[in-house]
């Protein structure tokens, strides 16, 4: 019912179930990198915002933009919405935020998911009122079509449709066509079906990179 | 070493499709039939560690050209690599040189659990591959500052280095050294969330894995090479 809290709009820390801290110490190292940092674009995220920032693509797209990336593997809405509530967004101004999250949110319905992602919008459109926010459509995942696949579809129509009223934020389908006709996806494309070879980061950048440019030449009317 | 048996660490398990995409058994099924159409001479087999890695320049320019095979898979433990192994991942090949890496995410096992899963992968290897050498990798410190799980990690690599000797065709070699820092850090350079490898923490890794991979297939006899053929 509209009365119980949606756990993926809920503010969550990443318990240390393994016991390194890891986590908690990419958090920590987000909010220290970004007292040095002056970024235009903020990137955030789970781990196919993190391993953008491994590949040449990062170096040839998106550092030449003063990008930042705040990507953390494994995360879902709440995760990503808890790190931006505890000081990652407390001492930078970008001008465009990157958001790419909720494939993670196990467990939870589209609806559920959707509600996560707007909580993130909002947060940002609080912490950086000047700010707009990117929001990159989910991708299908799977070899063969999947429930999660339709899931992550769902999420993507019900966030469009929620972005299309706000001024302040906008949503792009990076999917370049990764399910083929025959309804299955290349490891060409997904090595283990889920995270992109540095080929497909290149077929996701090229336009995801032109409307960060046409976005940051745009005067800032907001 | 005793009761392999009891090990939960050398018990062959495939990985459960909690999250309902298949995507773990749909990359099973596809090195199975990679194994009908490809001939390599080396093999990788483990975690993430080594599935990333074909994902960086350094797989085609290091690993690639001595016709490498890599059936990595994230987050797998030894249970899983076991399982793979003893389903299809086998057959229809002869490599020359089976390179292991798993044992970071075995969360469940202590120390010598996960030591003699690693083991039960190489004497699993000796008995199907027995012209192949078995290289296994250390694993690697994990958490940027000091944790129990680095020390478990050290503490496997501890049994491997004392008891894959034993087995004639295996091999331990440790590519960890360099990545913890004189005041106990790991720098996300070397590894960007603090367990998996960026480029340059791969490169470091690399080098010594090649050089032991050339001379390990140099050393292969030519009647050897021939039979293979
Ligand atoms: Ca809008």
């Amino acid at each position: 019912s509209a009365g119980d809290p949606n756990p993926a709009a809920t503010p969550t820390p990443c318990e240390d179930t393994q016991g390194d801290g890891r986590w908690m110490s990419m958090h920590n190292r987000f909010v220290s990198d970004s007292k040095d940092k002056e970024p235009d674009v903020l990137f955030v995220g789970d781990s196919l915002v993190q391993l953008l920032h491994q590949f040449g693509v990062w170096r040839e797209l998106f550092s030449p933009l003063h990008a930042l990336n705040f990507g953390v593997g494994g995360d879902a809405t709440q995760h990503v919405l808890w790190r931006l509530t505890n000081g990652e967004l407390d001492h930078i101004s970008p001008k465009v935020v990157v958001l790419w999250v909720g494939t993670n949110n196990h467990g939870q319905t589209a609806e559920q998911i959707c509600g996560g992602i707007m909580a993130i919008v909002q947060v940002i459109k609080n912490k950086l009122p000047q700010a707009h926010t990117l929001v990159l459509g989910i991708l299908p995942r799977g070899k063969l079509p999947n429930r999660l696949r339709e899931r992550n579809g769902q999420v993507n129509m019900l966030v469009q449709e929620a972005v299309s009223a706000l001024p302040h934020a906008s949503f792009l389908d990076v999917d370049p066509g990764f399910v083929h006709s025959d309804g299955s996806i290349s490891h060409q494309d997904m090595y283990d079906y889920l995270h992109l070879t540095p080929h497909a980061y290149q077929a996701v950048c090229q336009p995801l990179h032109a409307r960060l440019k046409s976005m940051l030449e745009k005067p800032a009317e907001n | 070493m005793s009761g392999d048996d009891m090990n939960p660490a050398a018990a062959p398990q495939p990985v459960e499709d909690v999250q309902g995409d298949g995507r773990w058994m749909s990359q099973h099924t596809r090195f199975v039939q990679e194994c009908k159409d490809a001939e390599p001479d080396v093999l990788f087999v483990g975690d993430s560690m080594v599935q990333l890695m074909q994902q960086y320049e350094i797989w085609r320019e290091l690993f690639s050209p001595l016709h490498a095979l890599n059936f990595g898979i994230g987050g797998d433990t030894t249970c899983n690599v076991l399982w793979r192994l003893q389903n299809g991942e086998l057959e229809n090949i002869r490599p020359k040189v089976v390179v292991v890496w798993v044992g970071t995410n075995n969360h469940e096992h202590t120390a010598e659990q996960v030591a003699g899963g690693v083991l039960a992968i190489a004497q699993l290897l000796t008995s199907r591959l027995p012209k192949a050498k078995i290289v296994v990798l250390g694993l690697l410190p994990r958490g940027e500052r000091p944790n129990p799980l680095r020390e478990k990690n050290a503490a496997v690599n501890g049994f491997l280095r004392s008891w894959l000797p034993r087995l004639g065709q295996a091999q331990f070699l440790d590519v960890g050294g360099e990545f913890v820092h004189s005041d106990g850090t790991i720098s996300p350079q070397d590894m960007f969330d603090f367990l998996h490898l960026t480029s340059a923490g791969y490169r470091a890794v690399a080098k010594p894995l090649s050089d032991l991979l050339l001379q390990i297939l140099e050393e292969t006899p030519e009647e050897r090479r021939a039979s293979l053929v």
